[in-house]
């Protein structure tokens, strides 16, 4: 993922995406759970395309998305460069959104809060990761609850002025704020009276274990990097040449 | 023994939440406290755990005792170990996914071995009767499962007294029965319990002692007789009346999971139903969909003559309204008096008269006097009173309400039984979703019991109730589990 940051090519991250969903495959996390999201995620990133072709305006002239009709255009000028700008940037957001979902979907945060607590990050930090996630579900509910009541009382989302979308921001984000807060209240009670924070090591019932494959992932991903930052110092002419 | 000595709290510093309160608990010993909404009863909990005055703020003075040993002094970390609080709703108080994690949660704090903790695990979770739900995710528990996996992390700490805030507010009746004998069980195992809530019928039974607190002191008193609400004969009703909410064949599923099945309903003007049932039966989905919040995946809603999908959102809000379950997910404005004409601004009513009809509205819900005030800062009750005002104010007809009555003082129930019935005699409809009985019988002219999505009973309250009784819901007609 970093490596792509680092040396953005269109074509290796094409690859890349190829990657991952043949992990989504093997881990056999259906890409189909999550579809309304999954939809919003490719529109985004197809969007992203279509802007990056609309504003790049230099190379090679490939042709015009509104072509000539009398004395009317051309307008917008399609060119290779733009072409290539917004496809390296979309397969890059996809490949990064694509990848957190496999990860978030196939790592235990519990396991994850204690290699963290391993690698001596105090705890405090790593079970806010666990919270987060756990309280995320919830949040999304009552999201669901809250724009039900609002329909429920005649108020309907409205965008047509800057003071009606705050508006409508303050009452969806009022009653999940209050709520929220709520929460924290009746949970740092809940966790400060089954003693978190009792003494600065805690035991785990639950521990993650390292193993091989995890040591050859590693070592691959890392591989991986080095082979990017090469790229990016045009140490590796001949590749770099057949990616871009 | 726990015990308070000479304790007295206040928030602010001039009323006093509890005043010089002497109170013992044995190990052992279930005791139910009882008192009104705001009478200091989760104040007191939270002076038993040490919370007062660690880490909440106000004028504190007296001590709490274990065996003779002053703990006020102690960190909180260390007075969990011997009291531990289970508060009022179990949702909030759970910091992991797994359940068996949710259990470990507190033995790990204490650095306890793994070896032991998988021990404490699995012992915990016996002990409150849900050893299946070890490696369940806790987002998915039902109400009643998380506040039992909630006792099973607290009793996981060992603590030798155990105190729940208001444990029947998220239990359907055979929840409370459940309850009831897992803490029939903790004492056996001889720790003693705090059982404070609202709903005396709910702990009665097996408490070895009930006690009341009121003006910051714990009393001895039987307090039966001065919950009632004002016995009132439901109206006759004739079956004759014109339909005006009819429901045909709906279906309704959240993914793969259905909720709705087959529901086929008739409300004719004037009726007032009870709509009762396990939780998770699909009551609250079903208001959602007779309100026209939520979209059936197939069937017909018809107001009157007109199909529900053929009117726009503002319509059907002047028609029909809903009150949700959780006071603070339908309060938007940042004053009592401004969410009181919300209706009204979203509707393009406003005018002389529904504004001094709000003003007499917010009388009635004894709130007038808070109309600056921000609602978010309210008790529960006047909330839930602010709720029900706010969403009547343009006279609608059907009036849907999810679990009106949980955490209501007297007051707060004689205002939404008055509203009920003022929507009813003047040919409204009223949907109250309740666990109570008493409520139904009294004032409901006829009772509708789901289960597993589908209606299972449908008639008038008496014959309902008698029915339940035959079936294997026999909790529904005692329990009450809400006053």
């Amino acid at each position: 993922m970093v490596g792509i940051i680092v040396y953005p090519s269109w074509k290796l991250s094409i690859v890349l995406l190829f990657i991952v969903f043949i992990e989504f495959r093997v881990a056999k996390v259906s890409i189909r759970l999550t579809k309304g999201r999954t939809k919003f995620i490719v529109i985004f990133s197809v969007l992203l395309l279509l802007v990056q072709v609309l504003v790049t305006t230099n190379g090679v002239l490939l042709g015009f998305i509104i072509p000539q009709i009398g004395g009317f255009g051309p307008l917008f000028p399609i060119t290779d460069f733009g072409l290539v700008r917004g496809l390296a940037i979309s397969s890059r957001f996809l490949l990064l959104v694509f990848s957190s979902m496999l990860f978030v979907s196939v790592t235990d945060p519990t396991l994850l809060a204690h290699s963290l607590t391993r690698l001596r990050i105090p705890y405090r930090y790593s079970f806010s990761l666990v919270i987060a996630l756990r309280f995320l579900p919830l949040f999304d509910l009552e999201n669901h609850t809250v724009r039900m009541a609002q329909k429920s009382r005649g108020i309907t989302a409205e965008v047509t002025s800057l003071s009606k979308i705050i508006r409508t921001v303050q009452y969806t984000f009022f009653p999940l704020l209050v709520s929220a807060l709520s929460r924290v209240d009746s949970l740092s009670m809940s966790m400060d009276g089954r003693g978190f924070g009792y003494s600065a090591d805690r035991s785990y019932l639950r521990k993650s274990s390292w193993s091989v494959s995890d040591t050859i992932v590693t070592a691959l991903t890392i591989c991986f990097l080095v082979v990017c930052l090469f790229l990016a110092a045009g140490y590796l002419p001949e590749i770099s040449s057949f990616l871009t | 023994m726990l015990e308070a000595r000479n304790l007295t709290f206040s928030y602010d510093g001039t009323t006093l939440v509890l005043d010089s309160l002497d109170f013992q608990v044995k190990r052992g010993e279930i005791v139910v406290i009882t008192g009104s909404t705001g009478s200091g009863k989760s104040t007191l909990a939270k002076c038993f755990t040490g919370f007062i005055p660690h880490s909440i703020q106000g004028d504190f003075s007296g001590s709490v005792f274990i065996d003779d040993i002053d703990i006020s002094e102690l960190p909180i970390a260390e007075i969990a170990r011997q009291v531990a609080l289970v508060q009022q709703d179990p949702e909030s108080q759970i910091c992991t996914l797994q359940a068996s994690d949710e259990v470990a949660f507190g033995p790990e704090n204490y650095s306890t071995e793994a070896k032991e903790i998988s021990i404490l695990v699995d012992s915990s979770l016996k002990s409150v009767d849900s050893e299946h739900l070890y490696d369940r995710a806790t987002f998915e528990l039902s109400g009643g499962e998380k506040q039992r996996l909630i006792i099973a992390s607290m009793t996981a700490c060992k603590p030798d007294f155990l105190i729940l805030d208001e444990p029947s507010s998220s239990l359907d009746p055979r929840g409370v029965i459940r309850l009831r004998q897992i803490l029939k069980d903790l004492q056996n195992q001889n720790i003693g319990v705090i059982v404070i809530e609202h709903n005396l019928s709910a702990f009665q039974s097996i408490a070895d002692r009930v006690l009341t607190l009121s003006d910051g002191k714990i009393q001895t008193v039987d307090t039966r007789s001065s919950q009632e609400l004002t016995q009132i004969t439901p109206r006759k009703f004739e079956d004759t009346e014109p339909l005006l909410l009819t429901a045909k064949n709906l279906e309704f599923s959240y993914g793969d999971r259905k909720v709705i099945n087959n529901v086929t309903m008739g409300i004719r003007k004037g009726e007032i139903i009870g709509l009762m049932g396990d939780n998770g039966s699909g009551k609250t989905t079903l208001l959602g969909i007779l309100g026209g919040l939520l979209t059936p995946d197939s069937g017909t809603i018809q107001l009157k003559d007109t199909p529900l999908g053929k009117l726009n959102a503002k319509e059907i809000a002047q028609e029909i309204v809903m009150v949700f379950q959780n006071p603070n997910h339908q309060i938007f404005e940042k004053t009592v008096w401004n969410e009181q004409i919300l209706m009204l601004k979203a509707l393009d009513l406003v005018s002389f008269d529904t504004l001094q009809q709000c003003e007499s509205a917010l009388g009635k819900a004894g709130i007038k006097e808070l109309k600056d005030r921000n609602p978010f800062s309210l008790s529960h009750g006047q909330k839930r009173r602010l709720n029900v005002s706010s969403v009547i104010i343009h006279n609608p007809e059907v009036l849907l309400l999810d679990e009106p009555f949980i955490g209501q003082d007297k007051e707060g129930r004689e205002f939404i039984r008055e509203t009920v019935l003022e929507i009813t005699e003047r040919g409204g409809i009223a949907l109250i979703v309740t666990h109570d009985p008493d409520f139904v019988s009294r004032h409901c002219n006829r009772v509708i019991f789901m289960e597993k999505g589908a209606i299972l009973l449908d008639g008038l309250p008496s014959s309902v109730l008698e029915r339940l009784k035959t079936i294997n819901y026999k909790e529904y007609t005692d329990v009450g589990a809400q006053p």
